[in-house]
């Protein structure tokens, strides 16, 4: 079973095409959950499968494609991919199944949804740095369909914002990878895309200027993605307009392509580049400004779904912060942080999905005592608000623990500024469900209904994937302080750090 | 001599003159037989010139004529263009009573282009260049009832023979001081004399040939005619003409200009940077701003060239090669794309019958609704021709910017870096209105009922569309023949 990667790559791919040509939506959504179904199952054996106590690539494929560029179909999955493969896997089939009732265009809105899978797959396991791209510009044009037919008022303006600005950071990047082409083009005399053969010819680049042009540009690519403040302004209006199912993706997946980048490339070149001192604390400053800054905002909001999003940036602060501070532990829990960041934030959009369907509206102030005809809803969506505080025994808390414990020991003026952040995270949670779901019941929204059976078995399972990852968390974290560890070795022999 | 090898010229110039014949002799009904005719005869000089092999090599005629890698693939190109026009024209021109000479107009022209392919003497790129010339200002005011048509075709002939004159001055001058019309014969009198060579009587004829030249490849400043023919047109002819007629301008630079610019050593590197930057700037800047569909993809065939045109700039084998890459993929995104257009026309026009300006953009409203497969190809076009991978357009933009970054690191030259940046820039501008007709046909509601998509066009711009993504997919044979065919030129 050696193509077991590209084969759950193909499957969602093949599965999009049929959906397409789907005619009635029973047909739709039968194909896209039994394409994406398969596709878990693919992972979850190759999950099964995986030792955890190697860093180096598993299950790797390699095909020629384009001989005379140095192009070829590299895929192999590792301690930092492994995990976020079976998120989007995990993420895709219970979207599908959160939006069962979806009658627009249905055929069409499914398999955009299979296309996002086939992208994200396709970034967290290439190996190449030219199929690495091309999958990376995939994931967008399926979004830009999603935010822009499907989306609220505003879809048009949310849906053009999100692609020129993720889109100009894309280009940004891939200049730095053709720099990082050309530069082992020169010294080698042929030219190969291979992602690990360009990082590790990054070092013999001679001028400071052009190494720190390079990582500069390549991280502004990621971080955009992430989204972190202060490039993070496309997000909440993306959120905002996207319908449920889109959100769902972007905030659990497309933003992971960000933080798998910080681990992917970022930190293997850190060491190499011109100032690593600035850099790292360049970076730690962006992390904390988005715990920070995404904190207060949420506070804030009055719409519900735009705090949530708010939330996402000021939870993915901590997987910059945790990858800048190069503590084997510490990376791991940002790493961590991503996986169970991908898990709770689906449970929060779902919930602002069904209240804005149930109740027409999602603005704080006109909700209010909702619990008492939404009994199911409100649990799940306690539970997850919980979670996504960092309540102990829930994924979350291991993730930001791990974190703010390990980054101390180097970065100890950041943790201190993040940690004011905790407690207003907790607030607004609280806060926003204080006012939103319980209290008395507003009248004027006249008669409401509990979410459908679908979408709450859909975050029930979601719900229970974090309470077992936040009791159990080796099976995922073990390969990922086993990466983890890798790649700080060689921060160590650098001597960048103590 | 063996005489095989030009068995497609032959066979297409003979069978024009048989369509012309059946023609006279035909009833009106079934004059639409004709173009499945010539479909047929263009089809089976394809099949001829792919089953003979892409490098062969051969002269004829005292070495005025040639066959080698270079004709070949341009040849393919034209072949393959003429094929989809015919078979989209079956459908275009059903009820038309001129059919026949269309017809046989079409297949002339694409003599003249194959002919211009394989020219290794001026006189015989002139008489090719004349050929092509000549059919296709009759075809560009082939609606002879429709006023921009006949505008299109005045101001085609016009221009064109403003640039055929300066061509032929510019020929002439070169026989003056070299005393030959052979191609390398000229470069090898070049080499041996090069103070004749850098004289300025010689620089003053290479203007004049890049004048004629640059009116046929359609750059900035010679770019005027180009907007208003491709827009006048009836739309397949537009095809025909930014996909395949353009590309004859291309193929004799490539002969002449890059033989001529590595015999003489002039540094004209920087001249032809400068007019390529030029020529794609204002193509994809113009295109922002139109509202017709044709006049758009009119200025960003412009820009297209400005692309192409790169190749001249370090005339190294790859650059050329992705020259080569760029024009093939260009003929099969460009052709389908005003294909697709002509099939909208004929929608607006089964809506209404009096509807004029077919081509404007609010009528592409909802078109993945009203014309799924249309809808889906123009998609796939406009993101091959934005560059996006995996496609024709990328393969060829890519080598093209490959082969230019490694000639600046191999001069450490820091301003041709610059010119790889400002192209893709330019590559990243036009995603902007190409994304606008997308978001048209995909997030506006339709105005109008689903119609039947006409199976001629359909197989027409599928045919093009497999082309365009075929090479995205699985590049490397395309790029082989490319630097094959550049290996002739012996850069």
């Amino acid at each position: 079973m050696a193509a077991l990667i590209s084969l759950m790559i193909a499957i969602p791919l093949i599965g999009a095409i049929i959906t397409f040509l789907t005619r009635t939506r029973e047909q739709a959504r039968l194909v896209a959950l039994l394409a994406s179904g398969i596709s878990l199952v693919i992972s979850l054996i190759i999950f099964s499968r995986f030792d955890s106590s190697i860093s180096t690539i598993q299950f790797g494929e390699s095909y020629p494609w384009i001989a005379s560029l140095g192009v070829s179909l590299k895929f192999g999955v590792d301690g930092i991919g492994m995990p976020l493969v079976l998120l989007s896997n995990i993420v895709i089939p219970l979207t599908v199944i959160f939006a069962w009732g979806e009658t627009k265009e249905a055929n069409r809105f499914y398999g955009l949804i299979l296309l996002e899978l086939v992208g994200v797959l396709g970034v967290f396991t290439s190996l190449d740095f030219f199929v690495f791209y091309i999958f990376w510009e995939i994931v967008l044009i399926p979004m830009y369909f999603l935010i822009s037919i499907w989306g609220g008022p505003r879809k048009d303006y949310a849906a053009i914002k999100f692609f020129i600005y993720t889109h100009v950071a894309s280009l940004v990047m891939l200049l730095a990878i053709f720099s990082l082409y050309f530069n082992a083009w020169t010294i080698s005399g042929t030219p190969s895309f291979d992602m690990f053969y360009l990082l590790k010819n990054y070092s013999v680049i001679q001028s400071p200027l052009l190494k720190d042009a390079i990582f500069l540009a390549l991280l502004f690519g990621f971080i955009v993605k992430m989204p972190a403040v202060p490039f993070h302004t496309w997000l909440p209006d993306a959120h905002v307009e996207a319908p449920t199912a889109g959100s769902v993706i972007l905030a659990a997946l497309l933003l992971k392509m960000g933080g798998y980048g910080l681990f992917r490339v970022i930190l293997p070149l850190l060491p190499y580049s011109g100032s690593p001192a600035k850099l790292i604390t360049l970076m730690a400053i962006i992390g904390v400004l988005s715990i920070l800054y995404g904190t207060f905002l949420a506070l804030a909001q009055r719409d519900l779904k735009k705090m949530v999003a708010y939330s996402s940036i000021s939870h993915m602060g901590y997987v910059t912060l945790g990858a800048a501070a190069l503590i084997p532990l510490s990376v791991s829990g940002a790493m961590y942080q991503q996986f169970s960041h991908g898990l709770i934030t689906c449970v929060l959009f779902m919930s602002c999905g069904v209240i804005q369907h149930s109740a027409g509206t999602r603005i704080i102030g006109d909700l209010g005592g909702i619990a008492k005809h939404m009994p199911k809803l409100t649990f799940l969506m306690l539970a997850g608000f919980l979670a996504s505080l960092g309540l102990p025994g829930m994924s979350g808390f291991i993730a930001e623990f791990l974190v703010l414990v390990n980054s101390y020991f180097t970065l100890p003026t950041f943790v201190i500024l993040a940690l004011f952040g905790i407690v207003f995270t907790a607030g607004y949670h609280l806060w926003a469900m204080q006012r939103a779901v319980f209290g008395t019941y507003n009248e004027k929204l006249g008669h409401i209904h509990d979410g459908a059976n679908y979408e709450m078995a859909s975050m029930g399972i979601l719900i229970l994937l974090i309470i077992f990852f936040g009791l159990n968390p080796n099976p995922v974290l073990n390969m990922m302080t086993t990466n983890a560890q890798q790649l700080l070795k060689f921060v160590a022999l650098r001597g960048v750090i103590t | 001599m063996n005489y095989n090898l030009l068995a497609p010229e032959i066979l297409l110039t003979l069978l024009a003159l048989v369509v012309i014949i059946l023609g006279l002799l035909m009833k009106e009904t079934s004059k639409n037989m004709l173009g499945y005719v010539s479909a047929a005869g263009l089809l089976a000089s394809i099949v001829y010139i792919l089953g003979n092999g892409m490098n062969e090599a051969a002269s004829f005629f005292y070495n005025s004529l040639t066959v080698d890698p270079l004709s070949q693939v341009f040849k393919l190109i034209f072949l393959i263009v003429s094929l989809i026009v015919v078979i989209a024209s079956i459908e275009y021109f059903r009820d038309n009573r001129n059919q026949d000479e269309y017809y046989a107009l079409l297949l002339l022209a694409t003599v003249g282009m194959m002919v211009v392919a394989s020219a290794n003497d001026l006189v015989a790129l002139f008489v090719g260049f004349e050929l092509a010339s000549m059919s296709t200002y009759v075809l560009a005011g082939f609606e002879k009832k429709n006023p921009s048509s006949l505008e299109a075709a005045l101001k085609y002939f016009i221009i064109g023979s403003l640039s055929s004159a300066l061509m032929l001055f510019g020929m002439s001058l070169v026989y003056g001081i070299t005393g030959s019309t052979n191609i390398p014969a000229i470069i090898e009198f070049f080499k041996s004399n090069p103070m004749v060579a850098t004289s300025s009587l010689d620089i003053v004829a290479m203007i004049f040939l890049v004048a004629g030249f640059g009116f046929k490849m359609a750059l900035v400043p010679f770019h005027m005619w180009a907007p208003d023919t491709y827009e006048g047109s009836p739309s397949v002819v537009s095809s025909l003409l930014a996909a395949g007629s353009k590309k004859m301008g291309f193929v004799a630079a490539f002969r002449v200009l890059v033989l001529a610019l590595v015999a003489i050593r002039i540094d004209l590197q920087m001249t032809f940077a400068i007019l390529a930057i030029i020529t794609m700037t204002y193509g994809n800047v113009v295109a922002i701003s139109q509202r017709s569909i044709k006049r758009m993809l009119a200025y960003s065939s412009i820009a297209q060239a400005g692309y192409i045109s790169l190749a001249f700039v370090v005339t190294t084998q790859m650059s050329i090669a992705g020259g080569i890459l760029l024009a093939l993929g260009h003929a099969l995104m460009k052709g389908g794309a005003f294909l697709a257009v002509a099939l909208v026309g004929y929608m607006v026009l089964s809506d209404n019958k009096n509807a004029k300006n077919t081509d404007d953009l609010g009528n592409f409203a909802g078109l993945g609704k009203r014309a799924p497969i249309t809808a889906f190809s123009l998609f796939v076009f406009f993101l091959a021709l934005a560059g996006i991978p995996p496609s024709a357009g990328f393969v060829g933009k890519f080598v093209l910017f490959y082969s230019i970054t490694v000639a600046a690191i191999n001069q450490a030259s820091s301003w041709l870096l610059i010119v790889v940046i400002i192209a893709i820039l330019n590559s990243a501008l036009s995603i902007y209105y190409y994304a606008r007709v997308i978001k048209y046909m995909y997030v506006l509601p339709p105005n109008g009922e689903k119609i039947k998509e006409p199976v001629p066009y359909v197989v027409a711009i599928l045919l093009a569309v497999i082309g365009t993504i075929g090479i995205g997919l699985y590049p490397e044979p395309f790029i082989q023949m490319a630097i094959n065919a550049a290996k002739v030129l012996g850069v």
